[in-house]
């Protein structure tokens, strides 16, 4: 039997008496590359941040490997530089060059020798085809520049799984395409992903499983092909009918209603 | 003139870059208590900031310099220094506080995100970074620390302005006296401003 890398086991999250995410468990496999999909507002990024313990779950357990890093008194430190995170907002170091803000991590975090991190996070620039920028500021790159360069940052920690919070939400749909081609190279070599995207297309390309989510739950997960296809739940199909149509099935009858 | 008020140049300048580098520790340390401490520490940074910035720096030089140093030896030049630099961090606790929370949130859950602990993330990537948005207004508060200085002279330091008096009174000669000094407050602003902006452009976050 497989170890699977990370083990989810009913997580909840609540923020004050609101809950976001409602009992949620599952497990993610060596290489396997997991996209969650759902409308805003379901827990999605939420699920995502408690993984790496960015929130702190309201209850539930999540294991890494063999620890189990909801545990009290772990050191959420040393669990979040065993996970890679890519944010929406890329997030890069504004005061530090493209190779700085890979480096960091390595010096100030792994303790690794200057010269030794600079290595490696050249080979992690070239890995996203980011090493000609290293001298470059954040504030002088594009959008899609900038979210390649988060992707070297998590990646020089040699993370065990990489979590992708929205990576190409706040970007033009022309600089999508150079993220998606550069997170679907490191599906294609191995890498262990979640990913929490609306790229349907990306989703149906290189996931292994899709997680439809609603209502902070699991609604269904499945193949892409199976959950693209043959959705089990009325729900995944209505929302993949407005996702890729781009408007509801029927319009909604209030609607027509309000029109004199 | 000159040979009177010269000697005092020195002790003005050691004065200000005391004070400047105790308030500018205090001003760092006190702001980040404000923005990230538990309450105990934000309550200590609050009446700390709010109390000093409401007394005058003549009552805090005379504090120090009749009742503290009755207890610990100080000398009036350090006494003079030191008050300043309290008073100076209180302002500049205000000025590091805008700054640490004009960066963008997202830099602490970055990271954090790669396993920083909180200490080491306010450390190597949100200081570093309100250092540069705080530098306009540090330039503003080393004019003004300077200008203060010469409120050391009550306690009778020998700095600038004390030197001024000294040369009026010996050469009856008030304008020229005071004048020099005026002149030599400027001279000595500009070259602090002018070094401080030098740093600025160094450290500038490029576009």
């Amino acid at each position: 039997m497989i170890q699977p890398v990370l083990k989810i086991e009913n997580l909840s999250k609540s923020f004050g008496a609101t809950p976001v995410v409602r009992d949620v468990s599952f497990d993610v496999n060596p290489s396997e590359v997991i996209v969650i999909i759902g409308s805003s507002g379901t827990g999605k990024s939420t699920l995502l941040q408690c993984l790496n313990l960015l929130h702190k779950p309201t209850s539930g357990r999540i294991f890494l490997e063999d620890l189990e890093i909801t545990a009290p008194g772990m050191n959420e430190d040393t669990v979040r530089r065993q996970m890679g995170m890519v944010f929406q907002e890329f997030n890069l170091f504004n005061h530090l060059t493209v190779l700085g803000n890979v480096t960091i991590g390595m010096t100030r975090v792994l303790g690794m020798p200057a010269k030794d991190a600079e290595k490696k996070a050249m080979k992690e620039l070239d890995r996203v085809g980011m090493a000609d920028h290293r001298l470059k500021y954040p504030a002088q790159l594009s959008g899609g520049q900038k979210q390649r360069v988060g992707i070297a940052r998590a990646l020089g920690m040699n993370p065990k799984v990489m979590l992708f919070d929205e990576p190409t939400s706040a970007l033009d749909p022309e600089l999508t395409g150079e993220v998606l081609t550069v997170m679907q190279k490191l599906a294609s070599e191995g890498m262990t992903m979640i990913i929490v995207s609306h790229e349907m297309g990306f989703a149906r390309d290189a996931a292994d499983r899709v997680i439809f989510m609603e209502n902070g739950r699991i609604e269904e997960q499945g193949p892409p092909d199976v959950i693209f296809s043959h959705p089990a739940s009325e729900r995944t199909r209505k929302f993949l009918s407005i996702i890729t149509t781009g408007k509801a099935e029927q319009p909604a009858s209030h609607m027509e209603q309000d029109t004199p | 003139m000159l040979q009177f008020l010269l000697p005092g140049l020195g002790v003005t300048v050691s004065v200000t870059l005391i004070a400047l580098g105790l308030g500018g520790c205090i001003g760092a340390m006190m702001a980040v208590f404000r923005v990230y401490g538990n309450p105990v520490v934000k309550c200590l940074a609050v009446s700390y900031s709010v109390v000093v910035r409401a007394v005058p720096v003549v009552v805090i030089i005379f504090i120090l310099f009749f009742v503290i140093s009755a207890f610990i030896d100080l000398s009036p030049f350090m006494s003079g220094a030191i008050a300043l630099g309290f008073a100076s961090g209180a302002y500049q606790t205000e000025i590091f506080r805008g700054a640490i929370l004009s960066v963008p949130r997202g830099q602490m859950t970055a990271a954090r995100g790669i396993g920083m602990s909180r200490a080491k993330a306010i450390r190597c990537i949100i200081l570093p970074q309100a250092f540069r948005v705080a530098i306009p207004s540090l330039i503003n508060e080393v004019t003004l620390v300077l200008k203060d200085s010469s409120l050391v002279f009550v306690i009778g330091v020998p700095e600038l302005m004390r030197r001024a008096q000294y040369a009026s009174a010996s050469t009856m000669e008030p304008l020229l006296a005071f004048g020099t000094a005026a002149c030599f407050y400027i001279l000595l602003t500009l070259t602090l401003s002018k070094l401080l902006e030098a740093v600025e452009k160094r450290f500038a976050i490029q576009f």
